[in-house]
């Protein structure tokens, strides 16, 4: 098994997911499922913190891309936080800073989430 | 030292340090808008000029358009002029209106005004406009020195900064150029330890998804003339039938028009579509839809697509042949199963049946056949002979040929008569099988003290029989119909044969008959056959089996159509 991990938290009522490892074409549908299963229960406030990942490709992107539009049609949003330099390379590369909320600190990203 | 002097030093000496700081803050700064605010500012209140402004060179349209403009009367902030100016001016650091008058007019400003040329050794920038001094007086030399000096410096800070956002965009694509090949590099890879087909359409859709920044997207396959989605992403409703052939009938690369053709690629707001080939046919077409970036799909995007396209294209073509190889592997192993099967239900060994000398051989031309031969006691102590050939080859013949075996053996037991139980064995095989199966069928029965056997052929080619001393073959032709091809109309007919010592006969099916020649234009037929009989008559059982197949070998150079099987029995 390819070394990727997730967990989730919940903080405020805002669902925190922590992804550490790598995410790529092998890992990316750990992440759809457990998006998929928070939609499913309608938690919708969604942090995914990247602390821990170490990499990520272009599958692992579009994961990100497959459920945004879902969870912002639904009132909430998915916003990312805590890269390292070479991970926000890459979402940067590709364009993702226009799309997503993308945030230094976790706590950033929370206070985001204030209505 | 004199007042004036000293006043001059002191001025000349304010020039240079504002020159110095002004031209530190300049390179330093990677901001042109910064550079040219300053330019403009430090200028006008070194004048004290109430009109100012600085005029950028559009390369492209050869128009000027206006950065940075302060005072009433000129040109407004951005507007945008085209100016006719000689080649000759532009090479000028410094213009007057004396002698530029109609350039001056174009421009818009008072003659009284000065142009300093904004270039550097090779590239021409603008131009720094400033308008009259506010107390009429003209501009020193001095002062048109320190301006220059300024502008040399603000022209090379802007060309360094252009040159600076030039080379960061360059880099930024040759890095997207990297990770669009590493996605395709890390992709084949990982690409080439899936087999399942799925996953290979799921991980397909999300590098799509993320690397073009999409959101809609749709992948469809045309599987041996089957057209179908096999990965989706953002589309509500999935194409019907007749969407999927318009979408595989568009060209390779179609950029959707604003209202396509095709209700689907409208409706879900398709941009690209683009067709995938696998030797020379279109087996896949890739749709997808906006970017997220607000940009076009370029050449560019295009070609990432095509190559990311025809990789998940060939890993699900090798997917396909992988299974079909597997099944085809499952097929062979279940037709040796079956094979094995089938010769179990060929007496092995022979049995040995006392004042007979016996041979008997099936050579099947496929894994499992059609033809079928046996012995079986019968509880009077005699013995049932059969040969029988089943229409067609293969599995279907092999099935027809298992379901006569158990019919045999179930009436062998019973003490039939042999034209009774041929009209019964006719009937079941006709109503069980479909009009275009037949089996040609003979089988005798030789009587418990070997001297007689009765007979009854159904169709099949007539074994051939040599009397003791007779060098004239007689044929066993009496029976009735072909086995299945209609209900038993008219009882068969059975016919007894004495036996004497000596007596030869052979059953055989068509593979032997009809045995073809390497060109194949003429079969071995009966006559070669009797003739091979007539030869090696004297021989034993075993041994004019043994001629026989190679006489056919010979015939045909070893090549086999159809099952062969032969019978020989010689009466001791």
């Amino acid at each position: 098994m390819k070394n990727f991990g997730i967990s989730i938290r919940e903080v405020d009522n805002i669902r925190v997911l922590d992804i550490s490892g790598e995410l790529d074409a092998h890992t990316a549908s750990q992440l759809e499922n457990s998006l998929k299963s928070l939609i499913d229960h309608n938690h919708i406030c969604i942090i995914v913190n990247c602390k821990g990942l170490d990499y990520i490709a272009s599958a692992g992107l579009g994961v990100f891309m497959a459920y945004i539009e879902d969870v912002r049609g639904m009132g909430g949003d998915i916003k990312l936080t805590n890269m390292n330099e070479r991970v926000y390379n890459v979402f940067d590369l590709l364009g993702f800073p226009t799309l997503y909320d993308i945030h230094d600190d976790e706590s950033e990203a929370l206070t985001g989430f204030d209505k | 030292m004199s007042p004036s002097t000293n006043l001059e030093e002191r001025h000349s000496r304010f020039e240079l340090r504002t020159l110095l700081e002004t031209s530190r803050l300049l390179i330093e700064s990677q901001d042109p808008d910064f550079v040219l605010n300053n330019l403009l500012l430090i200028t006008m209140g070194k004048l004290l000029v109430t009109k100012g402004m600085i005029l950028i060179f559009k390369p492209g349209e050869n128009t000027y358009y206006a950065t940075r403009a302060k005072g009433r009367g000129w040109l407004n902030e951005n507007d945008e002029i085209s100016i006719d100016i000689s080649d000759d001016l532009l090479e000028a650091s410094v213009l007057h209106g004396a002698g530029c008058e109609e350039l001056f007019n174009q421009i818009g400003i008072e003659q009284e005004s000065i142009l300093f040329n904004l270039k550097t050794s090779n590239h021409h920038i603008g131009f720094l406009c400033l308008g009259p001094k506010g107390n009429k007086q003209p501009i020193t030399e001095n002062e048109i020195e320190f301006i220059e000096s300024l502008t040399i410096i603000s022209s090379v800070a802007i060309a360094n900064s252009r040159m600076f956002k030039e080379m960061r965009r360059i880099n930024r694509r040759l890095d997207r150029k990297v990770h669009d090949l590493n996605t395709l590099l890390e992709l084949s890879k990982d690409f080439n330890l899936m087999v399942d087909r799925d996953e290979i359409a799921r991980i397909f859709k999300f590098a799509m998804l993320g690397q073009m920044l999409i959101r809609t997207f749709f992948f469809a396959l045309d599987v041996d003339g089957e057209k179908s989605i096999v990965s989706i992403s953002g589309i509500n409703d999935e194409p019907t039938t007749d969407d999927l052939d318009k979408l595989f009938e568009l060209e390779a690369v179609t950029h959707v028009a604003e209202q396509a053709e095709c209700d689907f690629l409208n409706e879900n707001n398709i941009k690209l579509v683009i067709g995938l080939n696998f030797q020379g046919e279109k087996i896949g077409v890739v749709g997808v839809g906006a970017r997220g970036n607000q940009q076009e799909y370029g050449p560019e995007e295009v070609n990432f697509l095509q190559s990311l396209g025809n990789l998940a294209l060939l890993t699900i073509q090798k997917s396909l042949l992988l299974e079909e190889r597997l099944e085809k592997q499952r097929l062979d192993e279940e037709l040796n199963l079956a094979k094995n099967i089938q010769r179990g239900l060929l007496p092995d060994p022979l049995p040995t049946i006392t004042g007979f000398d016996l041979a008997a051989i099936n050579i099947s031309s496929r894994q499992v056949g059609g033809d079928y031969f046996d012995f079986i006691n019968t509880p009077d102590g005699g013995h049932l002979l059969a040969i029988a050939d089943v229409t067609g080859k293969g599995v279907p013949a092999s099935l027809l040929m298992a379901n006569l075996q158990s019919m045999l053996h179930a009436l062998a037991p019973i003490d039939v008569t042999l034209n009774e139980a041929s009209g019964s064995i006719n009937d079941i095989i006709h109503k069980n099988t479909p009009a275009d199966k037949f089996i040609t069928f003979f089988w005798g029965k030789i009587f418990p003290d070997g001297k007689r056997l009765r007979y009854v052929n159904a169709g099949h080619n007539p074994p051939i029989m040599f009397r003791k001393g007779s060098d004239e073959p007689e044929l066993l032709e009496a029976g009735g119909v072909i086995l299945g091809a209609m209900p038993t109309l008219m009882p068969y007919e059975a016919s007894d044969i004495e036996l004497q010592s000596g007596d030869l006969i052979v059953f055989f099916t068509d593979g032997v008959t009809e045995a073809m020649n390497p060109e194949q234009t003429e079969e071995y037929e009966e006559e070669r056959l009797t003739e091979c009989i007539r030869k090696n008559r004297d021989k034993s059982s075993e041994d004019i089996q043994q001629a026989i197949i190679d006489d056919i070998n010979e015939f045909s150079n070893n090549i086999q159509y159809d099952d062969i099987t032969i019978i020989v029995m010689k009466v001791a």
